[in-house]
């Protein structure tokens, strides 16, 4: 009982050899596609390093070349901190792997030397200011770009260094592994907007804090953290208490 | 409201430091009490030097004049070291070698080693040699109270008494007793022990 139809084992078979011969068109397709992907990375590749190798020395010179380099590249979906690790074609076509781990090293310089100072809470314009100076004149020149970069290189090493952003263009750089609450957030931002110094008072004015929650907050990172610096000569008959944060001080060179 | 630094009438340069008002204050913290004591340090050492002060007492913190005023005090923020707190920071330098307790066994007077002992004795004999007084004996009058200007222009018995101690290790001086005082002898470096 043959029937030349579907049913049936020919049929079966007619039908597995139809798919075969679908998978082999398919695959065959999808190679050429993936040819000509990799030739076209290839030449995409190609391009980049040469514009890096060209461009090599502004890049590392320019703080807004590099910027817009950058961020070029993040539109790209390129990483240019991935390349020394993959391969090192980006070290070898640019030198920035070098160049931004050694930006990550004076970053940790300064933080760590000014941490018994302020508590590990540094402001950015300080941080960039102390930075620049310590890589002197000759083509050292850094923006926040650039010390948000290297800090995130840093990121796999677990040190903790974290950028604070307070919204209103203010960031600071916090190199110690601690949590900032809202409630530290809070007085940092009222004592940044009074030249570093900031009481219980205010926090009870401005943030309608009970007088227990501020002095709490206060002694927290006055005693623990040593984010604070104590004042108890303040106001009109010298016997105020007042609090001064080193970080958001405006301190003259 | 920005830290600046200041140039006082005498002409030393207070850091930026010193506007701030928790820098004459205590801390309960002891890491940030650790960097006020140094810069108290640092800053007692430096102003001594400018003005060849020699000795620092617990009252001068609260004496709004006088020698010491320009540093104890910072009357533009209103600020002064408490007595107490200054007795720490000079305990801290005693412990450092950077001061001694003068008269000794008691804790509110030091005498300042702006120079150390041993950068005394070099001073001192480097002098003796360029004024010609090797082996004449000198009183320790002559040596603080010279008829020529010389870096030696007041110089306390006490540190003295230290440096020619010093000396006297490597065989460059010898104390001496006179009849009315202390006195020395130099000799020249290369003299053997």
């Amino acid at each position: 009982m043959h029937r030349r139809g579907g049913a049936g084992l020919a049929g079966l078979e007619r039908l597995q050899q139809s798919q075969r011969s679908f998978a082999t068109l398919s695959s065959q397709l999808s190679r050429a596609q993936i040819d000509n992907l990799h030739a076209e990375l290839a030449h995409f590749r190609a391009a980049l390093t040469h514009f890096a190798t060209n461009h090599r020395a502004d890049i590392r010179r320019d703080p807004t070349f590099r910027r817009a380099f950058t961020q070029m590249c993040a539109q790209l979906g390129v990483d240019p901190l991935a390349g020394p690790r993959k391969g090192g074609w980006w070290e070898d076509a640019l030198g920035l792997g070098d160049w931004q781990a050694e930006l990550a090293v004076q970053i940790v310089d300064v933080c760590v030397s000014t941490r018994e100072r302020n508590g590990g809470l540094i402001d950015m314009t300080d941080l960039v200011r102390l930075v620049s100076r310590m890589r002197g004149v000759d083509g050292g020149a850094i923006t926040e770009d650039d010390v948000v970069r290297s800090l995130k290189a840093l990121r796999p090493l677990g040190a903790g260094y974290e950028v604070v952003d307070f919204g209103d263009g203010r960031k600071m750089v916090r190199s110690v592994a601690k949590e900032l609450d809202a409630d530290q957030m809070a007085v940092l931002a009222i004592s940044q907007a009074h030249g570093g110094r900031v009481d219980a008072q205010m926090l009870v004015e401005q943030r309608g804090w009970t007088p227990e929650r501020a002095r709490a907050v206060l002694n927290i990172m006055l005693l623990k953290d040593g984010t604070c610096w104590l004042d108890d000569q303040d106001g009109p008959n010298g016997d105020g208490v007042a609090y001064w944060v080193p970080a958001t001080m405006q301190w003259g060179e | 409201m920005g830290l600046s630094t200041y140039l006082t009438p005498s002409g030393f340069l207070l850091p930026s430091i010193h506007s701030a008002p928790p820098f004459f204050v205590q801390q309960p913290n002891p890491a940030t009490q650790a960097v006020v004591t140094e810069q108290w340090t640092r800053l007692v050492l430096s102003y001594a030097r400018h003005r060849r002060l020699f000795f620092l007492r617990l009252d001068d913190a609260a004496a709004p004049t006088g020698e010491w005023a320009e540093v104890l005090h910072n009357e533009r923020i209103n600020r002064a070291p408490l007595p107490p707190h200054l007795a720490l920071v000079l305990a801290h330098m005693v412990a450092k070698g950077l001061a001694a307790y003068e008269p000794p066994r008691q804790s509110r007077t030091v005498l300042l080693h702006w120079r150390l002992p041993e950068e005394w004795a070099e001073v001192l004999h480097d002098w003796a040699v360029g004024t010609g007084q090797l082996n004449t004996i000198l009183t320790f009058f002559e040596i603080a109270e010279p008829e020529v200007e010389s870096p030696l222009v007041g110089i306390p018995a006490p540190l003295l008494r230290a440096a020619i101690a010093v000396l006297a290790r490597t065989g460059r001086a010898q104390a001496i007793s006179i009849p009315d005082g202390e006195g020395v002898r130099f000799f020249s470096g290369r003299a053997t022990k």
